[in-house]
């Protein structure tokens, strides 16, 4: 530390991140992610072919590349606080390209898990809890969804809890196993008051 | 033996009590009891055995047991001091020493005196594996005085410290009980000797390309005999279809045309071209070899004179190819460029004889008529032919296809037009190319400016669908590339998509500085997809630029794929006539990857180039050059001495129900009439020791050398029963 004394935070943290082992790495992050995913996180050679086939890379700043190698490197926090995690759409494309036959998508569910039991999970993925145990539904049916099924000649809603709301039951049971459905409710009342 | 049981009786072993399984084995002692005596018969049974004088009774053995460290190999994981105090308890031990290194000079020192001052009748020494030194310490104990069979290997390196490495305790005991099991076969070991077989002055090569070339023009140098088979028309392999060689670009037929020629004209060398093995018989010195001659329709000027036309035969001169109304893709040029159903691949082919594609002549005659009365070389109804040679020694050239890049679809090739492979680009960019050396699209005959080109395309890839290997050369032909688009189309970049540039031989690093130099650009990512623009044809290569971090989209006009490569698809076929293992990933195993790469498990046999693993061509003729040499050493010796592990028939008790010879995966037993009986007879040369026979035979009555049944009891005995006293 003492070379960047009197300088900015900015650049002292930018200088920190030269340094290869971190105070924020975490060995047995690699470990978790394996165990979670059940892939071989371990052996990416960092070919960018996870990246190349992503459709959400050209249209942010996500890169899935990063993940793993931070995977690699045990850099915990800069992967679970990252924002860009939530970006991956799961189209499994990576994991059908990687040549070391990773699954790169698994890696990142994985990093959510991790992510979630530390609270870090945007607002809008607890209100898709919220809606699928009070709905069934992580996208509930609309009037202009009955409209259209009506049109093809399907009944106004699907056959599922939407036809059959006593099974909604069945579903919040199992989200309330897990606490999914509280832990989101406390996390989005602190955020949202 | 009479004497082990004995003494095994006296004092049963902790063991023995302890599991509890004593009354199995004293059922077990008696059944070999009655089968111990005949150990004695073979002596006088069979004449063949007069060699042998076996004597299954370890009376008065005095086993030396020597234990090796290897450094802290074995040392670090066992007591040694505790094995060597074990071992002294062992029956028939006369002497028990430790050292260092026992593999090296002082160490066989320690073993030549202890046998001399101890009159050792065995040597056992406990160490590494007798993969790695078995013939070491065979000398050894020949050195010593002692017939080199008096020895036997104790495995408590690579069998025991090395996977017990942490379990010292365990480690201990393991190597005490390999010692004992090896103490009780070494106190029953006999004299042994080699047999020797003539070796053939001859030698037979399999496949032309430029390993098999190097390999047979060696072997023509040395004087040897040697049969040159190629299953194409024409020798010279794929380095014949490539235009420029790395790293000093010279012309690849320049510099390979003088050496087919040479071999055409090599004095001991018999060229076979459209030719295959179709059957092998034997052992080293002495195989017998099928092969099956295709019919090629064309008679060469020799064959033409055997049939009474003088003067006849062809010349090459291409009369019937301007005649022939069949039309196919030619093979040689990728598809890119037809022939006729008579062909030549290329105008050097070697030897300059014309060949019928039998599969797509239609027999329409025009060729017989243009070739003529005199020459006479052309016959419709010619047969395959078959021919048997015999051999001394064989050398396995067979190479690689490229590897069917379509099957990884995300990149396009044979759906995309403009999506080629490296081969094709080879044969676009070579002056004697479908195109003159003019590089086109293939969707519209135009010249591209910009060109990607895409690395590890099938190699290095853990999917299941490419290949796991590094093809070793695509680097550097894909550098290559870059710098012959640099020199022939002013203008024209070359996009180098790569994962690590792998430029690891003589000069090869100074290329890649040199192709830099000169304005290819390097993106480091592998190209995750690549897509057509249905209009244009142009295609976008997507892929991640990993120095920037940055997902790319660039679209060319052109993308070369390097595709991996991958045994030849006969070779399966081929290595299983030769009896030769292949790897997990296809290519034929070498007899030990570091310090044998040339030779295999089949004793005469030794594989040249790419059929081994990926090679360029320095390394694939340097290869070659060192299969040549091990196949001339058999055959300047004149004679090989064979293992003396045979099985042996004791004619008295065998019944003559042949079962054996059935079993026999070497072909090397069969039935005799002998005195009025019918026995089974073994030709030792053939027999390679397996024990198959032994194993099966309901009589007894199959001796196997080395492996005896009272031998290989008394090893179970000495683990059971725990060998102390």
């Amino acid at each position: 530390m003492a070379r960047t004394k009197g300088y900015p935070e900015a650049l002292e943290k930018k200088l920190r991140d030269q340094r290869y082992v971190r105070e924020d790495s975490n060995p047995d992050f690699l470990k978790n992610v394996k165990s979670i995913s059940r892939t071989i996180a371990h052996m990416c050679y960092q070919c960018g072919t996870c990246t190349g086939s992503c459709p959400s890379a050209p249209r942010s700043s996500y890169r899935i590349r990063n993940f793993m190698r931070r995977a690699v490197l045990g850099l915990e926090n800069e992967a679970l606080t990252d924002p860009d995690l939530w970006l991956c759409t799961t189209c499994y494309s990576c994991t059908d390209r990687c040549p070391r036959d990773i699954a790169p998508t698994d890696v990142i569910m994985s990093m959510r898990n991790l992510a979630f039991k530390r609270d870090i999970v945007p607002v809008n993925f607890l209100k898709t809890v919220q809606a699928i145990y009070s709905s069934g539904h992580g996208v509930p049916n609309n009037d202009v969804n009955r409209a259209a099924r009506e049109k093809l000649g399907l009944t106004r809603d699907p056959p599922t809890t939407h036809m059959y709301p006593e099974y909604i039951k069945g579903i919040q049971t199992i989200l309330n196993h897990y606490k999914l459905k509280a832990n989101a409710d406390r996390i989005v009342k602190e955020r949202e008051g | 033996m009479a004497e082990k049981k004995a003494t095994t009786k006296k004092a049963p072993s902790k063991k023995e009590d302890s599991k509890k399984v004593a009354p199995v084995k004293q059922e077990t002692k008696k059944a070999a009891a009655p089968a111990a005596k005949p150990k004695a018969a073979p002596a006088d049974a069979p004449a063949q055995a007069a060699t042998v004088m076996p004597t299954m009774n370890p009376g008065d053995a005095r086993v030396g047991v020597f234990i090796c460290h290897c450094g802290t190999n074995i040392a670090g994981s066992m007591d040694i001091e505790a094995v060597q105090e074990a071992s002294k308890k062992v029956p028939h031990v006369a002497y028990v020493d430790n050292y260092k290194y026992m593999c090296s000079m002082p160490g066989q020192t320690v073993i030549n005196k202890a046998v001399k001052e101890h009159k050792l009748t065995a040597v056992v020494v406990a160490a590494c594996t007798p993969r790695l030194h078995e013939p070491t310490f065979r000398t050894a104990t020949k050195d010593a005085g002692l017939n080199p069979f008096r020895f036997e290997m104790a495995n408590i390196r690579d069998q025991n410290s090395w996977v017990h490495m942490h379990d010292r305790e365990g480690s201990t005991d393991k190597a005490i009980d390999a010692i004992k099991i090896a103490v009780a076969k070494a106190a029953l070991l006999q004299d042994l000797h080699p047999k020797s077989v003539p070796v053939e002055k001859a030698a037979m090569v399999v496949g032309a390309g430029v390993a098999g070339m190097q390999a047979a023009l060696d072997l023509n140098a040395a004087g040897i005999k040697t049969y040159l088979i190629e299953s194409d028309m024409s020798i010279g392999g794929r380095m014949s279809q490539l235009d420029k060689t790395f790293p000093t670009l010279d012309c690849s037929q320049c510099i390979l045309t003088p050496k087919m020629v040479d071999v055409g004209r090599a004095e001991n060398i018999d060229l076979m071209t459209w030719s295959e093995v179709h059957e092998v018989e034997g052992y080293i010195g002495n195989f017998d070899v099928t092969i099956r001659k295709k019919a090629r329709g064309v008679m060469t000027p020799k064959e033409a004179e055997a049939k009474g036309i003088v003067g006849g035969g062809c010349n090459g001169c291409g009369d019937c190819e301007n005649v022939c109304p069949v039309v196919k893709p030619n093979e040689f040029e990728v598809g890119m460029k037809p022939r006729k159903a008579i062909y030549i691949n290329h105008p050097q082919v070697v030897p300059l004889i014309y060949t019928i594609d039998f599969n797509s002549c239609v027999k329409c005659g025009l060729c017989v008529t243009a070739c003529g009365p005199e020459k006479r070389a052309i016959d419709l109804e010619m047969k395959d032919e078959f021919i048997k040679v015999k051999v001394g020694t064989v050398i396995l050239a067979t190479g690689y296809d490229i590897f069917p890049i379509e099957n990884k679809k995300e990149w396009g090739y044979k759906k995309y037009e403009n999506v080629i492979s490296s081969l094709e680009f080879e044969r676009l960019i070579c002056a004697s190319g479908p195109t003159g050396g003019h590089l086109v699209r293939p969707s519209d005959g135009e010249t591209p400016k910009r060109v990607a080109f895409v690395l590890c395309a099938g190699s290095r890839d853990n999917t299941g669908i490419g290949k796991p290997y590094c093809s070793r050369f695509c680097c550097m032909y894909s550098l290559k590339h870059a710098h012959q688009i640099i020199e022939k189309i002013p203008g024209c970049i070359p996009y180098l998509f790569y994962m690590d540039i792998r430029s690891f031989g003589k000069m090869y690093e100074e290329f890649y500085y040199r192709i830099q130099d000169e304005g290819a650009k390097f993106i480091r990512g592998r190209v995750a997809n690549i897509l057509e623009d249905p209009k244009t044809k142009n295609l976008h290569v997507y892929t991640d630029d990993t120095l920037l971090n940055r997902p790319i989209d660039m679209e060319v006009d052109l993308v070369v794929l390097a595709a991996a490569i991958e045994p030849k698809a006969d070779t399966n076929r081929t290595r299983k006539l030769f009896g030769v293992s292949c790897s997990m990933d296809g290519w034929l195993l070498e007899a030990h990857p570091k310090l044998n790469p040339c030779g295999t498990t089949t004793a005469g046999v030794f594989l040249a180039g790419v059929c081994q693993g990926p090679k360029d061509i320095p390394d694939t003729v340097a290869s070659a050059e060192g299969a040549a040499s091990a196949a001339s050493i058999p055959i300047h010796m004149g004679a090989v001495e064979l293992e003396p592990y045979f099985a042996m028939c004791i004619e008295d008790k065998c019944a003559g129900c042949g079962m054996c010879v059935n079993l026999c995966p070497y072909s090397a037993l069969s039935l005799v009439e002998k005195d009025g009986r019918t026995v089974m007879q073994v030709t030792e040369a053939k027999c390679k020791g397996c024990g198959t026979c032994g194993g099966f035979c309901p009589g007894g009555a199959i001796w196997m050398n080395h492996f005896a049944t009272p031998q290989i009891v008394a090893q179970i005995d000495a683990f059971l029963l725990g060998g102390e006293q």
